[in-house]
């Protein structure tokens, strides 16, 4: 042992060695030449050019001098590894059956970890990343904690001048703008950002300049930073393009740089993420009034600063009415008075996800467990082999082979096999990756561009192969260095009919237990998604999105705020579309809303009833135009629709929802007719003179919004709401309609990005694909426990027939029928079975409070999904085991003891 | 070819220089070329050490644990590496000597046998 550790050491010193060597041998030519010079009489050189002479070739003296630390070493492993290999091929089934179960355990990890990795922990593309915090403040109240993530822009300029513990702060704001007169009109994602913005973040464009800050900066204020995917593609990558205009909601900006190629920057909110902004605009906000908080602010702390010494610092600038006015917080009514304000600082790269943060975790946990059931699979197929080549081992034991000897071996076939696995579980990561990342619901993971295969991903790996190395090999070894196992080799080359390697078998059936309990954990984890996918979906959204008179078709525009200032353009650009679309061929019946549902918007406040204490449910006001909730199939309960007749002239009316007259009309919906309600506290009184079915306005698994809906047409005052536009259309060629309403528009206003095309089917759908993407990829990975457990069982059972041979043939020669051993294989098998899903169900029982948050109407303990996953695999685990079982009742007895 | 090299002179049974270094170290500690001297010496010049020998036969000797190695000054005050038995490298001198003597004694027997 010591001689390795010896060339294990050299390994590590191969330099110093060559250093050692090259001085020893100067030494002795010197040493010589001076002999020579001493006895011949040579002058110094002459003698010491003999010297060389004699000594010949330093360099292959030095490479034979090497020999001797490699050669044993390397000769023993590639000599195993050479065995090893060579016993693959020799068993291919095996072999394929290994490297397929490894593949799979290790590419499913490795393809989950490079997601996870670039998500939450591959390091921002800023510089110093780990200073980036964004603020929020947070109230705690008797109804929870209640947190307001964006900030009045008055609170920022206070705080960005006070606080002292950030370098400095930056705010933000997302907005989407037109931008036209460069080939199709588009509407693009872009940034409202303080001067400051990218000195905070520590980028700089790679043309051009970054935004002046100082305070004679106002030239700026017409200019805009674009990122490289909108110069490539947009803009075509003009080379000149710094210093040219570019026109955005219809204004000229003067483009001042252009950033590098791989900065990234996502908005982040609170379950997800907003799509990459691709323009970025300079704004001071002036004229805030701090009646409307929208920014986020981001902050550069100092160095050495603590999150907590952020906070506290912030906390009191907050609280102090002198530097933050009230009500500059949050949304006005929102934040509770007399209620101390507390600061939140979160890194950057934690912000927003915690949902993701969690849902990977979980799903490492699984492919984790995948991993796991594959080792344990390859490890029993290994101790399967091992019995079957007690006889190989022991002659080479016979032979002089110490049991270390073989151990090694034993290890290295492990080593080949876990890295031709992860090989192949490299590639097999790619390729899910490729596969599944454009499957990734839109918005649902923060950050994509971190999610690469690259060399830290491929050293975990190699980690994963070296742990499933240890898995596979140890136990294998162990047997062998185990005592008894000698013993057992020594008996079995005497005596050809052993019954069996007794304790190996123990160890298998305690490994497919495990094995049976691992998947029975993962099963029930999908089987939670499974049923609370079905809820989720079973929920009606309140509208009939798809019917026998055709689906519901939209088109989103938003109307430029500086074109359309005044609320008399936009409804009578809306007007003139709606009129014109209601008469497109295909077209049932027609009409429009501000906030469509499932469209990502919803603008809520509080309201009035007329002679009722004011209500403490805030309601959503949509506007909407004659003939909505005809179009969108959405029951009238009472009264009447809005119709062309409810215009501004004619006297102001409303529709309230079905949850609005459950909470304040105990009469039922005859009752609201007639009585008045406004927006507010101020607004105009308006006369209820319908009442509508509730309609779930965000997602089937958010509460039901009390609605009030408001004539598209009454509206006077709030141009910023009405400039959301969403087209509704029932029709049954959804297609041809859309296309002919995108034309309708372009017609109106040639200048205008269409937004959105979507079904309201489309819409609901997208609403609960990452749940539905969740589901599949839990059930994809229990899937692939199942099939590897399935084999385990498969392995051990037909195994054991193979062994039992003669002890079934006795049996039937004494008179067991076919069903008797048909029963005495199935039971045995039922019994691992049952034991694992005992120990699997009190493990699920135990972990799947941890999907908690993203079940729908189900507990973490619903018995429907563990009944059900229960018995499947029960039924999966008796059919593995009925082959061998079948294959067991056609074993002749004569034969069977004959042949022994 | 390393044969064709060293014909004509007198070449040591095979196996036996890394005896005549344990037994050159078993006096004292010494350095390659002293070992090589040491050798040449007390067999008046009937066995030459070659260096290509010598210095992976040391190095072998090395990774089995027979000798250990440490830079010194040597006689006339330069750095050399001095190689010293260790006491697996006396053991295995034991088993050469007599493994020798063994094979020394039984080829004179043939030799004598006329």
């Amino acid at each position: 042992m010591g001689s390795v550790l010896r060339r294990l050491l050299f390994f590590f010193q191969r330099d110093r060695f060559d250093r050692d060597l090259d001085d020893e041998l100067r030494f002795h030519a010197e040493m010589k030449a001076h002999a020579i010079a001493d006895a011949d009489g040579l002058s110094g050189d002459e003698a010491r050019a003999a010297a060389r002479r004699r000594i010949g070739n330093p360099l292959r003296l030095r490479e034979r001098s090497r020999e001797p630390w490699l050669s044993l070493a390397v000769e023993a492993f590639v000599q195993d590894v050479r065995h090893a290999l060579r016993l693959l091929r020799r068993d291919p089934a095996f072999a394929f059956t290994a490297l397929a179960t490894l593949a799979l355990g290790i590419g499913l990890n490795t393809a989950l970890f490079s997601v996870a990795y670039g998500v939450l922990w591959r390091p921002l593309p800023y510089s110093s990343p780990d200073r980036l915090v964004m603020l929020s403040s947070a109230q705690q109240t008797d109804k929870g904690v209640k947190t307001f993530s964006t900030w009045a822009p008055v609170s920022y300029e206070a705080l960005r001048r006070r606080v002292t513990a950030l370098e400095d702060l930056a705010a933000y704001a997302s907005i989407e703008v037109p931008l036209t007169g460069r080939g199709e009109p588009q509407q693009v994602s872009a940034l409202d950002v303080s001067p400051n913005f990218f000195a905070t973040l520590g980028v700089a464009p790679v043309r051009g300049r970054t935004f002046l800050t100082g305070a004679g900066a106002p030239d700026d204020e017409r200019s805009a930073i674009i990122s490289d995917r909108l110069w490539r593609t947009s803009l075509e990558g003009d080379p000149a393009i710094v210093g040219q205009t570019i026109t955005l909601d219809g204004l000229p900006r003067t483009v001042v740089g252009v950033l590098p190629p791989d900065f990234s920057f996502r908005p982040v909110v609170r379950n997800g993420a907003l799509p990459e902004p691709d323009i970025f605009l300079p704004n001071r906000w002036p004229g805030d009034t701090g009646r409307s908080a929208f920014l986020w602010l981001l902050g550069r702390m100092k160095p050495g600063v603590t999150l907590a010494r952020v906070e506290s610092e912030l906390a009191a600038l907050v609280n102090d009415a002198s530097v933050v006015p009230g009500g500059a917080l949050g949304m006005e009514g929102a934040l509770a008075p007399n209620v101390r304000t507390i600061a939140r600082a979160v890194g950057l790269q934690e912000y927003g996800t915690e949902s993701v943060r969690a849902l990977l975790l979980i799903l490492l946990g699984a492919v984790s467990c995948v991993l796991l059931i594959a080792c344990v699979n390859v490890a029993n197929l290994q101790m399967a082999r091992l019995s079957a080549r007690r006889g190989e081992l022991s002659v080479r034991m016979a032979l002089g082979a110490g049991r270390r000897r073989i151990v090694r071996q034993l290890l290295t076939e492990a080593v080949v096999l876990s890295l031709l696995g992860a090989s192949i579980g490299v590639m097999l990561a790619k390729l899910a990756i490729a596969v599944t990342l454009p499957l990734v619901p839109q918005l649902a993971l923060p950050r994509l561009g971190g999610i690469v295969i690259d060399g830290r991903v491929m050293a975990f790996c190699l980690a994963l192969s070296l742990v499933s190395t240890l898995l596979i090999g140890l136990v294998p070894a162990l047997r062998v260095s185990g005592a008894a196992f000698g013993e057992e080799l020594a008996l079995h080359a005497g005596e050809g009919r052993t019954t069996g390697d007794r304790q190996g078998e123990r160890l298998r059936t305690l490994l497919v237990a495990a094995q049976i309990a691992m998947t029975l954990i993962l099963l029930v984890g999908a089987g939670l998604l499974i049923h609370s996918f079905v809820r989720l979906t079973s929920v009606s959204p309140g509208f009939d999105s798809s019917g026998r008179d055709g689906v519901v078709q939209t088109v989103k525009v938003t109307l430029p705020e500086r074109l359309y200032d005044r609320p008399e353009r936009i409804q009578a650009f809306a007007r003139g579309v709606l009129d014109r679309i209601q008469y497109l061929p295909g077209v049932k019946s027609a009409s429009l809303i501000n906030s469509a549902p499932f469209g990502r918007m919803f603008i809520r406040s509080d309201f009035s009833i007329e002679g009722q204490p004011k209500p403490t449910l805030d309601a959503g006001r949509p506007k909407i135009e004659a003939g909505y909730f005809t179009t969108m199939g959405i029951p009238l309960l009472a009264g009447r629709e809005f119709t062309a007749g409810d215009t501004a002239g004619s006297p102001n009316v409303a529709i309230v929802s079905e949850r609005i007259v459950r909470e304040y009309f105990p009469g039922g919906p005859a009752e609201a007719l007639g009585r008045r309600v406004r927006i507010g506290d101020r607004g105009e009184w308006r006369t209820v003179v319908g009442v509508a079915a509730d309609i779930r306005q965000m997602g089937l698994d958010q509460a039901v919004q009390p609605m009030l809906y408001v004539p598209f047409q009454q509206e006077r005052d709030e141009v910023f709401v009405l400039r959301f536009v969403s087209f509704v259309v029932r029709t049954a060629t959804p297609a041809s309609v859309a296309e002919g309403i995108r034309a309708e528009i372009r017609r109106a206003a040639p200048d205008l990005p269409i937004q959105a095309t979507v079904t309201m089917d489309e819409a609901v759908a997208a609403s609960v694909a990452p749940p539905r993407f969740r589901m599949w990829l839990l059930a994809l990975f229990a899937m692939a426990a199942t099939l590897i457990a399935t084999c385990g069982i498969y392995g051990l059972m037909a195994y054991a027939v193979t062994q039992r041979r003669r002890e079934i043939g006795v049996r039937m020669a004494l008179g067991a029928d076919r069903r008797d051993v048909l029963r005495l294989v199935l039971m045995r098998a039922l019994r691992i079975v049952v034991a694992g899903v005992v120990v699997g169900l009190a493990g699920a029982a135990g972990v799947t409070r941890v999907l908690q948050r993203f079940l729908f109407g189900v507990t973490p303990t619903d018995p429907i999904a563990f009944a059900t996953v229960t018995l499947l695999l029960m039924a999966v685990g008796l059919l593995a085991a009925w082959l061998p079982a079948r294959r067991a009742t056609r074993i002749d007895p004569v034969r069977a003891l004959r042949a022994e | 070819m390393r044969e064709a090299k060293s014909k004509g002179k007198n070449e040591l049974l095979p196996g036996t220089l890394e005896m005549l270094v344990l037994k050159t170290l078993s006096i004292e500690s010494m350095h390659g070329y002293g070992i090589a001297q040491h050798i040449q010496m007390l067999s008046a010049d009937v066995l030459t050490v070659e260096e290509g020998s010598l210095y992976p036969a040391l190095q072998r000797m090395l990774v089995k644990g027979w000798v250990s190695a440490e830079w010194k000054t040597s006689a006339n005050n330069r750095r050399a590496r001095f190689y010293k038995l260790t006491a697996a490298g006396k053991k295995q001198l034991g088993i050469e000597e007599s493994r020798f003597s063994q094979v020394s004694g039984a080829i004179m027997r043939v030799m004598k046998t006329t």
